[in-house]
């Protein structure tokens, strides 16, 4: 897989050759997914812009953590195409897409409640990074962690954990970051400095793509937003016009 | 002092055999989910093969050591892995379980066909016996030394390995979240397989270690057994730390020989003792563990089972009942009476399914509570003498009330607990009752009264009367059991479909959501446990009364384990799976085995070929069990689905019904045999639905093009071409090559 697929590495040279700017660093067409013999996804067509935020907004049971799960190799596509920089990708596996560069937190905070703090950012060095980089920015960012390093993930406030599970995109340096209801049971103040940080690092130059059900928290920051209802995008286009649409889907669809 | 210090390190050195196989069973349950009863088959077959290359061909010690320890343990742990355990994500406790135990029965299936237990095996201690060092007064063996050596290595290599290395740190990470590991770019099944070679690699570093201290002798259910001690250990460190079972395995050895040290040796309790410490251990330590947290979310698992409805259960039950009249009929008075036991079987089956099927909980000693009910039935209910002595209903009754009452008492304390303890406890249970109450032949005297639990190491229970109904006779004895049996599942099918029934369904899918509803959890699970004992112990009596003599091998606990097998097998959800397993476990096994075996004594020339065959039948019960993890919910459920899916092909129902009393009438006429028909009928019965789908499916269209023939007979299109490209993952000539 890797000889197929190139390592997308956009972060360096945003002012790269012209195809990288038109090709979508990941992108979904007519994705079809299910469960057993119930489909949930109905033909999905997404794209991610090298370098861009895209908010994935809609209620609850619309799709939106199974096409987050698609994008990361957790669910397989049973129809359409899953592609990376312009490659079709369908049926890879959760650890190569991790290796190609998608860092994906998964619904509920991706961490090992079993592991200490350092221990999971050990963990995260799957990819291929050093643990000494990963501590490095991690404790930078959020000092709170170095404190706790030795620490139970588990024991930690719900805010500090997904501090740690963020941890693991600062670290390693991917070209996607996949974030699905990153304020699920969090206090506001702490989602706002979560979304502060994935600002930060949208203006590094990764590509984001943020699942949220609560719209008002990601539309600021988004570049773009799409609107998932019953299983398809019915909407993409710049956050203001996606803001106006979501009052009368959310209630009306 | 001397006494007390030599004591004490023979204590340690067993300790720390118990540790080594206990961090074994420790890794693997940490890092698969799994917990392994196999583990002492494993530490089994690697003591076998370390006899047959040290013994037999006569290597050198250190050779078989490597090849043994170093080669043989972690590919039998790499290849369960890969061809079983991997399979088992996302089942119920009781599947995984299953498994594990079908591979145990399995492994020593394999070993007493490979090695003779006629035969004497004997393994030596490393550097012989006589190498020994005296300190301070005490003897200590080299081979002993290398167990404590082996041992405190062992525990500081696992706690390196576990926090100080990242695929140590890794697999402990893949129980918590194998999604998630994924998505840090590990392999899961990778960290998994690395688990399962180490911890059977420590699995048959102590099989090889424990057999010369234990005296030398090997034997496969022994070993296996000797390893299961081992459990007691690992639940001190409750499956989890490995300091503390390091801890827990030295006060197991402690005790151990302490106990032989310092308690009368007169008659046969304190040996008895000896061998039930580890599992009162284990018992006593699951009473002390705090209560688990309730889990918030529903259990998620693969089997799905139907409900029967109390009219359907009626119907099948007299269907049953007529189909077993007219089937014995057919069967000459040997025959009969073996039918007659394997419907005892049958009974003591549908113990599980309520219990296991309907409740989700686990008792891995069923027979257990038959032996208990058929003693107090042996010590209350005979009445008469010689041939004329039979069993009172008064004896039977008071036999299942004590059995339940005994169930309710093993189950209490293990209760607050998750399924997994439960199964130990009446594991422990199991063993206890097999070792102290079944052995135990000398006479004791309580409360004025002198009896002896046990006498002579048999009982002779014979069969019971009620008035009019005698069970001397073979067929009344089996249409007796088969209308009980029939009686008793429309009695379950009731007991489901009621309120007691949703309950027990409800804290099977999710014990929090049933706490919140206001039920009290502790009250459904004691009274479903006592229902079921009581049912095992109704069993019981009638499979003893159907031997007509029991030992205490009649209720053992492989004899308990294959029974649970069999039914899960079958389906554990279904009364029908309690029959067919019940079935298996009572007859088919045993009916085949005996038929080969015979088989062997008559022709010369073929005895090897039907002396394997025998051996055959016997590993492929447990590779049946195996493949559990595969089809979760029995392959009565593949028929009856299979049979619900033919509603339309009507003509074949009758055509195969038609056939079957043909079959019928010619069989009973004598024109074809007894067996002919058996085997006949039950392929019909199999292919039925193989044939229905074929016949349905006839007219259906064939899937979509593949891609290598895509454009073979059909007209090669631009769109077939992008398609081509797409699937190639070649570059789009469309919008996206245009801009470059």
């Amino acid at each position: 897989m890797s000889e197929l697929v190139p390592q997308p590495r956009t972060a360096d040279d945003p002012a790269g050759a012209a195809p990288a700017e038109t090709v979508p660093l990941l992108e979904l067409a007519g994705v079809r997914a299910g469960y057993g013999a119930i489909e949930v996804l109905h033909g999905v067509d997404l794209a991610l812009r090298p370098g861009s935020l895209l908010a994935l907004l809609g209620p609850n049971g619309g799709g939106k953590s199974t096409t987050m799960r698609v994008c990361a190799g957790l669910h397989p596509v049973s129809g359409g195409e899953l592609r990376f920089a312009g490659r079709k990708v369908n049926g890879i596996s959760a650890q190569d897409a991790a290796r190609l560069g998608v860092c994906s937190i998964p619904e509920g905070r991706g961490i090992f409640p079993n592991l200490t703090v350092r221990e999971n950012l050990w963990a995260a060095t799957g990819t291929g990074a050093r643990l000494e980089d990963l501590e490095e920015k991690a404790y930078a960012r959020f000092p709170v962690l170095g404190e706790r390093r030795r620490q139970l993930a588990g024991s930690l406030s719900g805010g500090e954990q997904q501090m740690l599970a963020l941890s693991r995109a600062l670290g390693t340096d991917p070209a996607v970051l996949l974030l699905d209801e990153l304020s699920m049971g969090l206090a506001p103040m702490i989602v706002t400095r979560m979304y502060e940080t994935v600002t930060e690092l949208v203006a590094g130059g990764l590509s984001v793509l943020v699942a949220e059900q609560f719209a008002r928290a990601v539309l600021p920051i988004a570049d773009t937003a799409a609107l998932m209802l019953h299983g398809r995008v019915v909407a993409a286009g710049p956050p203001g016009e996606i803001e106006d649409r979501l009052s009368s889907d959310y209630l009306g669809g | 002092m001397t006494t007390f210090l030599t004591y004490t390190i023979l204590g340690l050195v067993l300790g720390s055999v118990y540790f080594i196989a206990a961090s074994g069973l420790v890794l693997t349950y940490n890092t698969s989910g799994i917990f392994n009863f196999a583990h002492g088959a494993q530490a089994m077959f690697g003591t076998f093969l370390y006899w047959h290359f040290t013994e037999r061909w006569g290597w050198p010690v250190w050779l078989a050591l490597l090849l043994v320890v170093g080669v043989a343990g972690p590919a039998m742990g790499a290849a369960l892995h890969t061809a079983i355990m991997r399979g088992l994500r996302g089942t119920a406790d009781v599947t995984k379980i299953i498994v594990t135990v079908a591979v145990l029965l399995g492994t020593v299936y394999l070993a007493q066909w490979v090695w003779s237990p006629d035969e004497a095996h004997t393994v030596d201690m490393f550097f012989g016996a006589g190498a020994k060092v005296t300190v301070a007064g005490v003897v200590i063996r080299y081979h002993e030394l290398v167990c404590l050596v082996a041992a405190v290595a062992i525990a500081a290599g696992l706690r390196v390995l576990f926090t100080r290395s990242r695929a140590g740190v890794v697999m402990r990470g893949s129980v918590d979240d194998p999604d998630l590991l994924r998505l840090n770019g590990h392999d899961p099944e990778r960290a998994a397989m690395l688990s399962w070679a180490l911890g059977s690699t420590l699995a048959v570093l102590a099989g090889v270690l424990i057999v010369p201290i234990s005296g030398g002798g090997l034997d496969a259910n022994m070993l296996t057994l000797l390893v299961i001690d081992a459990f007691a250990a690992a639940m001190f460190g409750r499956l989890r730390s490995i300091p503390r079972t390091l801890v827990g395995a030295m006060v197991l050895g402690l005790a151990a020989n302490y106990v032989l040290a310092y308690l009368p040796s007169a008659g046969t309790f304190t040996g008895n003792l000896r061998v039930s410490l580890p599992m009162i251990l284990l018992f006593v330590v699951l009473v002390v563990l705090p209560q688990d947290r309730l889990r918030g979310a529903a259990i998620r698992t693969r089997e799905r089972y139907r409900v029967p409805t109390v009219r359907a259960a009626a119907v099948w039950g007299a269907v049953l009942v007529a189909v077993v009249y007219l089937y014995s009929l057919l069967l000459s008075d040997g025959g009969v009476s073996t039918f007659a036991l394997g419907m005892t079987f049958a009974i003591i089956a549908l113990s599980l399914t309520v219990l296991t099927g309907y409740a989700g909980e686990l008792n891995l000693a069923p027979l257990a509570f038959g032996a208990v009910a058929t003693v107090v039935a042996f010590h209350t209910g005979v009445e008469g003498t010689g041939l004329a002595s039979y069993m009172s209903v008064r004896g039977l009754l008071l036999g299942v009330a004590v059995a339940a009452l005994v169930g309710g008492l093993v189950a209490l304390p293990a209760l607050r607990l998750r399924g997994l303890y439960l199964a130990l406890a009446t594991m422990a249970f199991g063993e206890f009752l097999s070792n102290m109450v079944l052995r135990d032949t000398t006479e004791h005297e309580l409360f004025g009264f002198t009896f002896t639990l046990f006498p002579d190491g048999s009982l002779v229970v014979p069969p019971p009367k009620a008035g009019p109904l005698d069970l001397r006779d073979g067929t009344t004895f089996l249409m007796t059991a088969t209308v009980l049996f029939a009686l008793i599942a429309v009695g379950l099918a009731a007991l489901r479909g009621g309120g007691y029934g949703r309950r027990l369904a409800a804290m099977k899918d999710s014990p929090a959501a049933t706490a919140m509803l206001g039920q009290n959890l502790v009250r459904l699970k004691l009274s479903v446990f006592m229902i079921s004992a009581a049912i095992a112990g109704l069993g019981g009596v009638l499979m003893s009364a159907a031997h007509g003599t029991v030992a205490q091998e009649s209720f053992s606990f492989v004899g308990s384990l294959s029974l649970l097998m069999l039914v899960v097998v079958a389906g554990i959800g279904y009364i029908s799976g309690a029959l067919v397993g019940g079935l298996l476990a009572g007859v088919g096994a045993s009916v085949l085995v005996a038929t080969f075996g015979d088989l062997a004594l008559e022709s010369e020339g073929m005895g090897n070929i039907y002396d394997a065959l025998g051996h055959l039948v016997l590993v492929g019960t447990a590779l049946l069990g195996m493949g559990v993890g595969r089809n979760p919910s029995g392959f009565v459920h593949d028929v009856i689905e299979g049979y619900r899916a033919m509603r339309g092909a009507r003509p074949l129902l009758y055509g195969a019904g038609a056939f079957g009393a043909g079959l019928y009438l010619l069989a009973l006429t004598g024109v074809i045999g007894t067996w002919t028909f058996a085997l006949v009928a039950l392929c019909v019965i199999m292919l039925l639905p193989v044939l229905g789908r074929m016949y349905l499916d006839e007219g259906r269209r064939d899937r979509p093009t593949p891609l290598e023939l895509a454009g073979v007979d059909e007209p090669y299109t631009e769109e077939l071409r992008a398609r081509l490209d797409r699937e190639l993952g070649l570059p789009a000539l469309g919008k996206g090559g245009a801009g470059a």
